[in-house]
């Protein structure tokens, strides 16, 4: 359980995190979405106490981070640089971890064994391992103390299709375990694929927080696309829809697409009109247009009068 | 706002050990292995190995001319070869002084102070842990080098040296003293500045540049003041001096000012964003 409260970071007139007030609970992937310079990182750095927070609290397990004893036991993180010494080996530098907060050396070859490092690749020194060894040995990193709370930052970065599949399956199966998973990425579609529920930020605030099949259902990217044989017949029910407050955003000879109203809408209305149609697909908004939309209000929002940043 | 899961908080099916050991031991412990798991620390102790042998080798053969030419005036007579070991200090420390830089400059040049901080969370309690490993290590390394300056300075005095058990074993194990709390202050105000050109500027400052600056004229005043200087009372500790204090008194002033590096460097750790 990671809880924040009126959480907000400053650095001199810029605000990078806005009284951000949230609860990430435990038994799902949550999602950290927002544009660069929204303030993620700055966020999941305030939970793992390197970042001083200006204002608000920050809790791990209803604790601040620098008040535990042996954290590794408490959150995992894996932060988006990877952070390990060019000459050191990535076995020692998890031996360290490991030791600090009195994790058996034992625990050091399960986790390798877990992320599918080899021998040979955790005894190169840190300045030969490539972005997605680095990555693996971060997230090795992260499970060391079996924590109930992870925190992941872009994990998929640098990783083939086959580590993205395998982070996939990996953070379902520790939300599944009941644990807490925080996961960052600029990959929609990745996340998509991934989160439970989305958290997102614009600009340090909170925009969204909310089960992600609510999040796109909600969308006002969400569409419907009409089929039929007759343009006269679509241009008139386009024109009706219009005319309700849709839009078409799309329209051609055999169909037309169109945002801002239902699939059982349109077909009533082709009903009505008496509009032959041969297909009526409600098509659902990716997670992206859902978060551009999203995004696109609170870059508004902060640049209007009310928004009260200044540079 | 929030939904809640049916999972309760924590519930989890995996069984995790306990920690094996308390957090300081643990954080020792990780300093430890990491400084033994990096290259640096090999070639700083090589390189302060051979610092040690020239620089007595150097003062040796200095001594030997000074009793060998024709002025008698400056005519040191037989030496200590003890003398010679902390006389080759003033070079040597700043090879040795590394080791405690580096605890902290290198890791905020790697980023892996994040890994540190976020494995031991305590700013006081990573400082010391990384204290005592310095201490410990460059105490040891300092009675290393010690026997390596007698070792070279015994042969090239010849005649001109002496070196009597005790006193060479207490000239050693008190450059040993004096290398570990250099090395603590270099890891205080590392922990303070950051980056390491900062830090050993700030250094050669404190341990050299300043006091001989107040030391030149030949003021009261201004060479009193330079007695409170650490590399000053670290000095007058070694040569066993009784003005202008006792060598206790600067072996003490020594300590103080490295705990006072480490008071600064644990005010800087905890208030600082890492």
């Amino acid at each position: 359980m990671i809880t924040l409260r009126g959480l907000t970071k400053r650095f001199g007139t810029a605000t990078a995190v806005d009284d951000l007030t949230v609860d990430i609970g435990p038994g799902q992937v949550t999602g950290f979405l927002g544009p660069n310079g929204a303030g993620k990182s700055t966020t999941m750095r305030m939970v793992l106490g390197l970042d001083r927070p200006t204002a608000g609290r920050a809790l791990v397990n209803g604790r601040p981070y620098r008040e535990l004893r042996h954290p590794l036991h408490e959150v995992g993180a894996l932060l988006d640089a990877t952070g390990i010494h060019p000459t050191r080996s990535g076995r020692s530098h998890l031996r360290a971890m490991a030791r600090s907060n009195g994790i058996p050396a034992r625990r050091v070859a399960e986790v390798l064994d877990l992320v599918g490092l080899d021998g040979r690749a955790a005894d190169k020194p840190g300045r030969a391992l490539s972005l997605g060894m680095g990555q693996r040995l971060g997230i090795a990193g992260a499970l060391l103390g079996d924590p109930p709370v992870l925190l992941l930052d872009e994990p998929v970065n640098g990783l083939d299709p086959d580590g993205v599949r395998w982070i996939r399956r990996l953070t379902r199966t520790l939300a599944d375990e009941g644990r807490t998973v925080l996961l960052s990425s600029h990959l929609m579609s990745e996340m998509q694929q991934t989160a439970d529920r989305v958290v997102v930020l614009g600009r340090g605030r909170l925009i969204a927080d909310a089960p992600l099949a609510e999040l796109i259902a909600a969308s006002p990217a969400a569409s419907v696309r009409v089929r039929g044989p007759e343009p006269a017949g679509l241009a008139a029910l386009g024109a009706r829809l219009t005319a309700e407050g849709a839009t078409v955003t799309a329209y051609d000879a055999d169909g037309l697409t169109v945002t801002g109203t239902t699939a059982s809408r349109v077909g009533d209305l082709a009903y009505e009109l008496g509009v032959r149609v041969h297909e009526l697909t409600p098509l659902a908004a990716s997670l992206e247009e859902a978060f551009l939309e999203l995004t696109a209000d609170s870059v508004e929002y902060a640049a209007g009068p009310a928004g009260g940043e200044t540079r | 706002m929030s939904t809640l899961s049916t999972v309760p908080p924590n519930a989890r099916p995996t069984s995790r050990p306990a920690p094996t050991t308390g957090p300081f031991a643990g954080a020792v412990a990780a300093e430890w292995t990491k400084l033994w798991s990096v290259r640096s620390t090999w070639w700083t102790m090589l390189a302060a190995a051979l610092t040690m042998a020239a620089t007595a080798a150097q003062l040796a053969i200095y001594a030997v001319n000074a009793n060998t030419d024709d002025d008698p005036a400056v005519n040191p007579g037989v030496l200590p070869v003890g003398d010679i070991v902390t006389g080759s200090l003033e070079l040597t420390q700043y090879v040795v002084l590394a080791l405690g830089l580096f605890a902290v400059t290198s890791e905020y040049a790697t980023g892996t102070i994040r890994t540190t901080l976020r494995c031991t969370p305590s700013r006081g309690r990573v400082l010391l842990a990384k204290a005592v490993v310095v201490a410990v290590v460059t105490f040891l390394l300092g009675l290393l080098l010690g026997g390596i300056g007698a070792a070279v300075a015994g042969p090239v005095l010849g005649e001109w040296g002496r070196a009597p058990l005790a006193g060479t074993l207490g000239d050693v194990a008190a450059s040993a003293a004096y290398l570990a709390l250099v090395g603590v202050l270099a890891l205080g105000l590392a922990a303070a500045l950051r980056g390491a050109v900062l830090t050993l500027t700030v250094l050669f400052a404190l341990l050299m540049i300043v006091p001989l600056s107040l030391q030149e004229p030949g003021i009261t005043v201004l060479t009193r003041l330079a007695d409170a200087f650490p590399g000053v009372a670290g000095n007058h500790f070694l040569a066993g001096d009784t003005e202008p204090y006792p060598a206790a008194v600067g072996l003490l002033l020594l300590a103080g000012w490295a705990a006072a590096a480490l008071a600064l460097g644990r005010y800087a750790l905890a208030r600082r964003d890492a």
